[in-house]
């Protein structure tokens, strides 16, 4: 205990958040593994309070900068005495005498101690990242609380009446992480609208808690819940009153930005995605290897549909687990393999679903089969020149037959019904990934002399 | 971590499990004629009382011939078996998990060695019983038995749901609905216990048994009354009720407190009531009247925590019933359920209603439910016919393979058109302002009639009137032409306008 608030009267003299919030974790330091167990010990139930408040106060009045009034000292004598029982619940956890979802309710009380300094005890904004390692932790027991139950679960609802028409199936599955996230919230409330100046602002506060919170939801599989937090983010923003991105540790920047690209991905709008998802990119430390795959195995499919642009081997070379997921496909985009391709997306098709690229990565197929039509056409080499010395023309009049052999050998020999390679080719054309036309009656494609296949070349 | 009672070590573990086997009856059927089970307090007492203490269920062993096994002797008699070893037996006696080619002396059999050794080596605490094989599974891999045989009970069936409802009788029945209903006021049901009593009476019906059963019955309700939780109206965590009510027909109405006994009718009325509401569809076709008389069996069936093949029935008709009639919220809220009691591995029509998801979720362009869909199926599902059609729908409109659609539309199987039926102008829209941009300077017709699905050419023409196209069509000699060329971005609007609104009800 003496240790504890040794540690907080000097973060408190140093205004030192990080320190502080050192004295809030569940995870004793790794130099003193016995530390949450000697916390325990030297209080108990009936005198916890008490004794609390007599080691603030001594260590307090150790340091010199003591600055704790009244009120604030109450508000965190409150929030160690919450913090003593969720560590109480955890080491009876670790001997099998409790469960998660004790831990996690007793870690709730401590979060809601913590938002009450907060809001009537005066804490100060330097204290926030206290609110980062609670909020932190809430998420994982929440998670934790979910799993035990699920784990002993068939016995859902069992206990309660129920006086709807239908099962809930899914309330009962998350339930836990489901009220984590109302929790969460205060917290993003408390940061989002403090209204004290900005350089002593909780607001510093906001993109820890707003990756938290993005974490949640997808974890939930309500991704797209984010979107009102971004809303709510945006008002601020569009005012001036938040303190810009670039201003907040690189952590949560790159953070921020790969969830608010994943977010815009499931979207469909691929133009943003790619834009947030190459800032994470770029801002990301390349040592940290296993968020650089997370962020490529976004952008790469982005990056195809946006500007048909394939991941090299150089790219992927650190990766070999992005490799076997996007090398195959991509060498038979490359070639114009429609039936390899159409077999690489099946192989992967597990991963690919788990991931959500899956629905993403089968429009690659339109630039395979661009591709082959491409080929078709440079093989149909140049027409006569009619005056001596003129630039050679490709030829630009194609019999659909041409084309309808060309996508029949690349689906693996079947012979492609005429009417669909039309209908093929009528979606390059609409999708601008050919230039030209079919006069059906002819039997022909007449594709334009310049840039009949838009930014390959020809 | 849970049932941390006592790590007291049981030493005749064989005799303990038939007394845990009581909990074995959670929701199963009324009619279900498992042999003798010493049932006790089988409905309600598991979930109502987590703690419940096993030496009452040791008062209820009657004569019986197990009973000599299952003498326990008083050591015994304080052991709290874990909550998870509970409901593992409890699993494996459920019927649903019933295998013909497992006796249930071998079951029980397995079940003791299982239990006695996790006893012995200390793992009884630790082991993660629910995802531990049922024994009956572990008995046929002891057999080294060949692959069990599919489950797909799937037929095709038509469009119509009043032709299912027909072709459903004659349907193979599951086992329990073929059994008579003997309407003898033993099997007017009041409570689960006096079923169960029925249902022992029925296979070993010695009068001394009967009397046994009820001299236990009475003893379990006192047992109740004392723990304060048979009281009426009950208190909210008094667990699920048990309807006493015999009207088949009742209007639905919103729960707004808890549901009153005599006003919730049992499983076995419901069953009556289904058949009554079939013939009434069939012969009447009155959509309100039974959209309001599933609506009702629904909440009788939830406020009782039925959930059994059927409720999937239920649920599977009402989906049909109101899929036909465009019921797109009760559909919805149908599809719902159905999905969590498929998941329970309860018997129906997976197959059917997994292709029906996808389609609706094609429907309301809903990326992430699609992907969710997709990534629920296993590879075998993916085969199923009905399954793969509306895969292939997806994947073909994801493509823009418009003819590879409008074929897959002309095949749909079950009821899938009448969800097909929803996106169906949208994707013409789409592939007419594909084919406008594709083809100049015109087309026959005709040829819109066939790649889009029309029924004939004066559909098409007027599909095109519709949407102000009736310039773009010129009589000539032997067909009528369709002037792409001319058509410019004719029907880019109508088509952006039509994939904007998904109108969405009682959202999956």
């Amino acid at each position: 205990m003496n240790e504890l608030f040794d540690t907080f009267a000097k973060a408190h003299a140093a205004h030192n958040g990080y320190m502080i919030a050192q004295t809030l974790s569940p995870v004793p330091p790794a130099n003193q593994p016995q530390m949450l167990s000697s916390v325990w010990q030297s209080a108990n139930h009936q005198s916890v309070q008490g004794t609390i408040k007599h080691f603030i106060k001594k260590s307090a009045s150790a340091s010199y900068h003591s600055s704790l009034d009244n009120t604030e000292l109450n508000g965190w004598v409150e929030v160690y005495t919450a913090y003593w029982k969720a560590i109480g619940e955890i080491l009876a956890g670790e001997s099998g005498k409790s469960s998660w979802t004790k831990v996690y309710d007793a870690w709730k009380d401590l979060t809601s101690m913590l938002i009450r300094g907060y809001n009537n005890h005066g804490f100060q904004a330097w204290t926030i990242p206290s609110l980062y390692m609670v909020g932190k932790y809430l998420r994982l027991f929440a998670i934790k609380s979910d799993e035990e139950r699920s784990r002993n679960s068939s016995r859902s609802q069992a206990g309660t009446t129920i006086i709807q028409d239908d099962f809930d199936a899914d309330a009962d599955k998350q339930s836990q992480l489901r009220d984590c996230e109302q929790h969460l919230k205060r917290i993003f409330t408390l940061c989002l609208t403090d209204r004290a100046p900005l350089e002593e602002s909780r607001k510093w506060g906001i993109y820890f808690v707003i990756n938290l919170l993005f974490k949640t939801y997808f974890k939930l599989n309500s991704a797209s819940l984010s979107r009102t937090i971004l809303t709510s983010l945006k008002a601020f923003n569009d005012r001036g009153d938040m303190p810009p991105l670039e201003s907040f540790p690189k952590s949560q920047r790159v953070t921020f930005k790969y969830y608010e690209g994943v977010l815009f991905f499931l979207e469909e709008n691929y133009v943003e995605a790619n834009k947030h998802l190459t800032e994470a990119w770029l801002l990301c430390p390349r040592s940290s290897k296993a968020n650089i795959e997370r962020i490529l195995i976004y952008l790469i499919p982005c990056r195809l549909l946006t500007s048909h642009v394939l991941p090299t081997k150089k790219l992927l070379e650190p990766y070999p687990r992005l490799q076997e997921l996007f090398l195959p496909i991509a060498q038979c985009i490359r070639r114009g393999d429609l039936r390899s391709f159409d077999l690489a997306l099946q192989k992967g098709e597990d991963e690919f679903v788990k991931r959500r690229i899956y629905l993403t990565l089968e429009r690659g197929r339109d630039i395979a089969l661009r591709n082959l039509l491409r080929k078709v056409f440079v093989n149909g080499g140049f027409e006569e020149p009619k005056e001596g010395n003129a630039a050679p023309v490709r030829r630009t009049r194609v019999p659909l037959a041409e084309f309808q052999t060309a996508i029949s050998m690349g689906s693996g020999g079947e012979t492609v019904d005429p009417d669909e390679v039309e209908c093929l080719l009528a979606n390059m054309i609409y999708k601008d990934l050919m230039k030209g036309y079919i006069a059906r009656e002819r039997g022909i494609i007449v594709l334009s002399k310049k840039g009949a296949f838009p930014g390959t070349g020809v | 971590m849970q049932g941390w009672t006592t790590t007291q070590q049981a030493p005749g573990v064989a005799a303990q499990h038939t007394a845990a086997a009581p909990h074995s009856y959670p929701s199963n059927p009324a009619y279900t004629s498992v042999s003798v089970r010493q049932g006790f307090g089988p409905y309600t007492s598991t979930p109502a009382y987590p703690g419940y203490p096993q030496p009452a269920a040791m008062h209820a062993q009657p004569a019986t011939h197990e009973s000599q096994a299952a003498k326990p002797d008083h050591s015994q008699a304080k052991v709290k078996w874990p909550d998870s070893v509970r409901d593992y037996v409890q699993r494996a006696f459920h019927p649903d998990n019933d295998d013909p080619s497992v006796s249930r002396s071998e079951v029980e059999t397995k079940l003791k060695s299982i239990i006695r050794a996790a006893t012995e080596d200390g793992t009884l605490y630790t082991l993660d019983w629910a995802s531990m094989p049922s024994p009956q599974v572990l008995v046929k891999a002891d057999r080294s038995a060949t692959a069990s045989p599919a489950s797909s009970l799937f037929n095709s069936k038509k469009r119509k749901s009043s032709e299912f409802a027909q072709s459903s009788d004659g349907h193979t029945p599951p086992p329990w609905a073929n059994t008579n209903f003997r309407l003898s006021l033993e099997d007017r049901i009041t409570s689960p216990d006096k079923r169960l009593a029925s249902d022992e009476s029925r296979t070993k019906s010695s009068k001394f048994q009967k009397d046994a059963n009820k001299r236990r019955r009475r003893f379990e309700n006192e047992y109740k009354a004392h723990r304060g939780t048979s009281p009426s109206p009950p208190p909210p965590s008094s667990g699920p009720i048990v309807g006493t009510c015999e009207t088949l027909e009742k209007k639905y109405l919103r729960l707004t407190a808890a549901p009153i006994p005599s006003k919730v009718r049992p499983e076995p009325i419901l069953r009556q009531t289904l058949d009554l509401l079939k013939k009434k569809w069939r012969k009447e076709g009155n959509y309100s009247y039974i959209c309001d008389q599933l609506k009702s069996m629904r909440q009788d069936l939830t406020v009782q925590h039925i959930k059994n093949e059927f409720t999937v029935s239920v649920y599977e008709i009402h989906a049909r019933i109101a899929l036909e009639k465009g019921d797109i919220g009760e559909y919805n809220q149908c599809q719902t359920q159905l999905r969590s009691l498929y998941a329970l591995g309860l018997k129906g029509n997976p197959i059917e209603f997994k292709a029906y998801r996808i389609l609706y979720f094609i429907h309301t362009a809903n990326r992430t439910g699609l992907n969710d869909a997709i990534a629920d199926l296993t590879s075998a599902e993916k085969q199923e016919h009905a399954i793969k059609h509306a895969l292939d729908v997806r994947s073909a409109l994801a493509l823009g393979n418009y003819h590879k659609f409008f074929r897959l539309y002309m095949d749909t199987p079950n009821m899938g058109a009448y969800l097909m039926d929803m996106f169906i102008v949208r994707e013409r829209l789409a592939a007419l302002c594909n084919i406008c941009k594709a083809y100049k300077p015109d087309l026959n017709l005709r040829f819109i009639t066939e790649e889009l699905g029309f029924e004939s050419d004066a559909d098409a023409a007027e599909f095109i009137i519709d949407y102000n196209g009736q310039h773009l069509l010129e009589d000539r000699k032997d067909y009528i032409a369709f002037l792409t060329g001319k058509a410019g971005a004719l029907f880019e609007g109508a088509r952006a306008a039509a994939f904007q609104k998904v109108d969405i009800k009682g959202q999956i």
